[in-house]
């Protein structure tokens, strides 16, 4: 149709002068511009689709703070989380002696234990000293955290009766003190004139006494026991090994939540069943402790009893202590795991932790049945724990004798039962890390701890708050670091507005926890790290994360393509052919031309 | 900026690998896959079959085993023996016997499933036992069979993993600390060739096969009619026969009983990125399950110290307990375990045509909308017209 311009008009040939033109080589009139036009066309309106493509097939990504998740990552690691802690040591009946020059002391001695190694979770000690006279003057260093009332504490009075009440006295005594920030501890050293040894005894509030005659002789021994209760006892909780965070004392699920699971198995039903009232135990003797464990975990309990439980492993008779042995060394072996259905807890979500506590009632063939130690020892407790799974423990049977054919169904007293609670809390307390002895001893001598109904005192608690909170940082940070390179690496992966949001309340609580931290509000940042630590979990576990599922170049192009390639090469192809025509027709015009001026 | 990232990576990397070492062996899990579909692929059920049962005979509990199977074979029409899976011509064994708790059946087992289990990233709705709920101290045992080929491990004829998402998934799990030891055991054709982009610390694996070799299976069963398990397997197993819960046997042992003749391949292991020496650790360190024990020294006197209050009476009204309470308890701890764990899913297209229905109701005045858009349309294609 447009052939036209291919083929010069004859009749528009200049005639005569100008020599014939080459059809070959040149043309006289203008070459057409219409076809290159329309093929242009159809190529730019391609092109101008091509961002609307792009916006089409763009992948949504939320955007991440990965500023702010570098900057949280940095700060856990290159500043270990530090808790403000106060020491306020008294003492009581000390004539000659500087207040100022007992806290340089004391300082010197906490120095000295905590040691090079900053952990993390540990305390930023400030340590006040009082000192009261045998005629009641008090001084005391400045500044005073603690508005002790000078003569409060009677020199000759003090310590006798119960150590319980005791310990309820001194908390009225220091109900005063706020200690400024942080928790205020507090150590009594009593000096009397006339009494027995040296006592030292650590409350379940966050008090501890030593008391004793003589004292003010052997002072440099009285500063380091003061110091060491300080340290090892208050900040570091007794555990041995202060200074790792060991995840396996950890006993927590990442999502915050524990679940307690008790079951009670009845090896063989056909010698005797038992069942216990676990309704009555839990109310009265777990709830405190949950309670008391609330801000570092949210803990539910369950209970059930199994029958037809037998356990791994067999037992030998010892006819010298007249029971069936069970060597510690096989233990590993102990639990059945093909015949005790533990696991089912339908109620626990997927990122809680399970603990899983087993009373065993051993069959009529194997009663009574006791744990025996490496040193050929009868095991006191009876029970054994596997971390991160729960404990064991084994109870036998008032009488080993089966009466008649048909079994006997009893329940297990309170008694019994309070005493495989008290086991338990051992256990649970040993999952923890902590240790239940009543006494604990260093070089400088033995403390006396009293325990509390609650499972943990609150010196304890507070340990568990600060390690738990340090944690829960750390975790969340390595976890929000993993998560920020994960997005980076996969620059075409969907990120979705919920992870966006997850991450940005995670990085707030972490902040939060650390806030609350250096102000001193231990339960709160222990439950805002949780709750840092379970969002960032979500946010790395969300379900829409997954490699198969999201979007590569090459994936996106193999999709695209059949589409567009057939038609886009034919309109480029074109365009370009008639590009390459325009030119060629061009210069032929452009050559007759400058032959017919040069004629 | 690119800079501060290194250095952080880097910082991440030295803490996780510092408190890594420290962690003690806590428990051990077992993922077990059968990727193949359809009759002629019995062996390959009958193979993971049979490694469940040495695990949990060597002690991995139930709860801590993902068993993935592609096909029901038990239940084909074409099982001479119902509800039966056999790994040898003499029928002695039973694979399918009592308490076989499969936790993904069918045409769940796909590669987007796999992953998810291997990852954590699963949909909230997921219960316990379907997930591989590991810890910085667990050793995983992941055993893998089907059809495979240079690279690749095919699913259910339709899908396939490819070397790289194992790899990736794998560096993920080693990111969020899922595992401490893992040992990948894969019996397919090539096998080999699937852990060339594994880079990860901390796993060792065993293949059956080099790279153009193939895997065979090891007899067939007459009466069944097909091929009833594969040769890698079936000396794996016939090496783990010997064995119980008490034995330490090392891995090397078992990496030093595949006999290139008996196998018609060549075993192939990857241990370079495993630190201990493998003549020191025992096969129950994956295969079976040794707990971490810690004996208790000492109770807690809570409540021994005070006098007992009057909280807890002695009365006892559970002496009374029936005999039929009991039995119903006993079926309901059978019942818990019979189950098996289905899930039920929405279908996207549905759910997409109910939200565009929905949408569609919401607007007012849809009639004139249309007739609008007809004008619109009409006047499109007059110009386009037109313009030709």
């Amino acid at each position: 149709m447009e052939e036209t311009s291919d083929h010069p008009n004859p009749t528009t040939d200049t005639p005569g002068t100008t020599p014939e033109p080459d059809l070959e080589t040149m043309r006289s009139s203008k070459p057409g511009l219409k076809r290159l036009l329309i093929t242009t066309t159809v190529l730019f309106s391609f092109l101008s689709g091509l961002p609307f493509l792009w916006k089409s097939v763009e992948i949504y990504r939320s955007q991440l703070p990965f500023h702010d998740i570098d900057s949280l990552s940095d700060q856990v690691k290159s500043a270990p989380l530090r808790f403000p802690c106060t020491f306020h040591a008294v003492f009581v009946g000390f004539g000659s002696n500087d207040p100022d020059q007992l806290r340089s002391e004391i300082q010197d001695g906490v120095n000295q234990l905590i040691g090079e190694s900053s952990q993390c979770g540990s305390c930023n000690v400030s340590i006040s000293v009082t000192v009261q006279s045998p005629d009641e003057l008090c001084s005391e260093t400045f500044p005073s955290t603690c508005s002790y009332r000078c003569g409060v504490i009677k020199r000759d009075s003090f310590g006798r009766g119960l150590d319980d009440a005791v310990d309820e006295s001194l908390d009225d005594v220091f109900s005063g003190c706020s200690g400024g920030i942080g928790k205020m501890y507090s150590v009594v050293v009593v000096n009397k004139e006339n009494g027995d040894e040296v006592k030292a005894v650590v409350g379940k509030r966050r008090h501890a006494w030593i008391v004793g005659s003589g004292l003010e002789e052997r002072f440099g021994e009285v500063v380091g026991r003061v110091s060491e209760v300080f340290v090892k006892v208050f900040m570091n909780g007794g555990r041995e090994e202060g200074d790792s965070i060991r995840g396996e004392f950890m006993p927590v699920g990442s999502d915050g939540r524990l679940v307690l699971s008790f079951s009670l198995l009845n090896s063989n039903p056909r010698d005797w069943i038992y069942d216990w009232d676990f309704q009555r135990i839990d109310e009265a003797l777990l709830a405190p402790v949950t309670k008391a464990l609330a801000p570092i975990a949210n803990i539910s309990v369950e209970s059930q009893v199994l029958y037809h439980t037998p356990k791994s492993s067999f037992s030998s008779w010892d006819e010298k202590l007249q029971s069936y042995i069970f060597r510690t060394s096989d233990l590993p072996f102990f639990v059945n795991s093909n015949e005790w259905h533990l696991d089912t807890s339908a109620g626990a979500s997927g990122r809680s932790k399970i603990l899983q506590f087993v009373v065993y009632i051993p069959s009529g063939k194997e009663c009574p049945l006791h744990l025996q130690l490496p040193n050929e020892e009868i095991s006191k407790t009876n029970g054994f724990i596997s971390p991160m799974w729960g404990g064991v423990i084994v109870w036998n049977p008032r009488s080993c004798d089966k009466d008649s054919e048909s079994p006997s169904t009893n329940t297990i007293s309170p008694q019994d039962l309070e005493k495989i609670v008290e086991v338990f809390l051992g256990q649970f307390r040993q999952l923890f890390g902590f240790k239940s002895e009543a006494t604990y001893t260093s070089e400088l001598g033995s403390y006396k701890i009293l325990p509390s109904e609650r499972g943990f005192t609150e010196w304890e608690l507070d340990v568990l708050s600060r390690k738990h909170t340090c944690f829960n940082l750390r975790s969340c940070a390595t976890t929000l670091g993993s998560l920020s390179r994960l997005v980076q690496s996969l620059p075409r992966m969907i990120i979705k507005d919920e992870i966006g949001e997850q991450v940005k309340y995670s990085l707030k609580a972490a902040k939060l926890a650390q806030s609350n931290a250096s102000l001193g509000g231990y339960s709160s940042s222990a439950s805002s790290s949780r709750e840092a630590r379970s969002l960032a979990e979500n946010a790395f576990f969300h379900p829409s994360i997954m490699s198969v599922s999201y979007f590569s170049y090459e994936h996106c192009f193999a999709v695209y393509s059949p589409f567009f390639l057939p038609v886009a090469g034919h309109v480029v192809l074109a365009a370009l052919r008639e590009w390459r025509r325009y030119k060629q027709e061009k210069a032929k015009y452009l050559t007759w031309l400058t032959r017919k001026k040069a004629a | 900026m690119k800079n501060l990232t290194l250095v952080v990576m880097l910082l991440c990397y030295s803490f996780a690998s510092s408190s890594g070492d420290s962690t003690i062996h806590t428990n051990n899990w077992a993922v077990l896959v059968c990727t193949s579909r359809f009759w002629f692929n019995y062996r390959h059920m009958a193979n993971t079959l049979s490694l469940y049962r040495t695990v949990k005979r060597l002690g991995i509990p139930d709860e801590r085993i993902i068993l993935m199977l592609a096909d029901d074979m038990a239940c084909n029409s074409r099982n001479q023996y119902p509800a039966q899976v056999f790994n040898n011509e003499n029928h002695q064994i039973n694979l399918y016997g009592d308490n076989v708790e499969v936790d993904y059946r069918g045409y769940e087992v796909t590669v987007e499933n796999f992953l998810r289990v291997l990852t954590g990233r699963h949909e909230n709705a997921v219960p316990r036992s379907k997930r591989l709920l590991s810890d910085e101290g667990s050793h995983i045992l992941l055993y893998m069979t089907g059809h495979g080929g240079d690279e690749f491990l095919k699913f259910q004829d339709a899908e396939e993993l490819q070397s790289h998402d194992l790899a990736d998934a794998v560096k993920q799990m080693k990111e969020k600390r899922r595992f401490k030891e893992l040992l990948i055991m894969v019996d397919t054709c090539q096998a080999a060739t699937l852990f060339n982009q594994l880079q990860s610390p901390g796993v060792l694996a065993i293949g059956s096969s080099l790279k153009g070799e193939n895997s065979y299976s090891h007899h067939l069963d007459s009466d069944i009619g097909v091929s009833v398990v594969d040769r890698f397997t079936y000396y794996t197993l016939a090496f783990f026969e010997r064995l119980n819960i008490y034995d330490n046997a090392s891995l090397n042992s078992l990496f030093r009983s595949y006999d290139p003749r008996q196998l018609m391949s060549t075993a192939y292991y990857r241990t370079d990125l495993y630190q201990p020496h493998l003549s020191e650790v025992p096969v129950t360190n994956f295969f079976g399950s040794v707990m971490e024990t810690i004996h208790t020294d000492s109770a807690y006197h809570a409540f021994s110290s005070r006098i007992s209050k009057s909280k807890i009476k002695s009365d006892t009204p559970f002496n009374q307990l029936s005999e039929q309470d009991v039995k119903e308890d006993l079926q309901n701890t059978n019942n818990q375990n019979d189950e098996l764990k289905t899930e039920k899913q929405k279908c996207p297209y549905s759910e997409m045509r109910a939200d565009l229905h929905e949408k569609l109701k919401k607007i007012e005045n849809v009639d004139t909308m249309v007739n609008l858009s007809i004008a619109v349309m009409i006047l499109v294609v007059m110009v386009s017209s037109s313009l030709l």
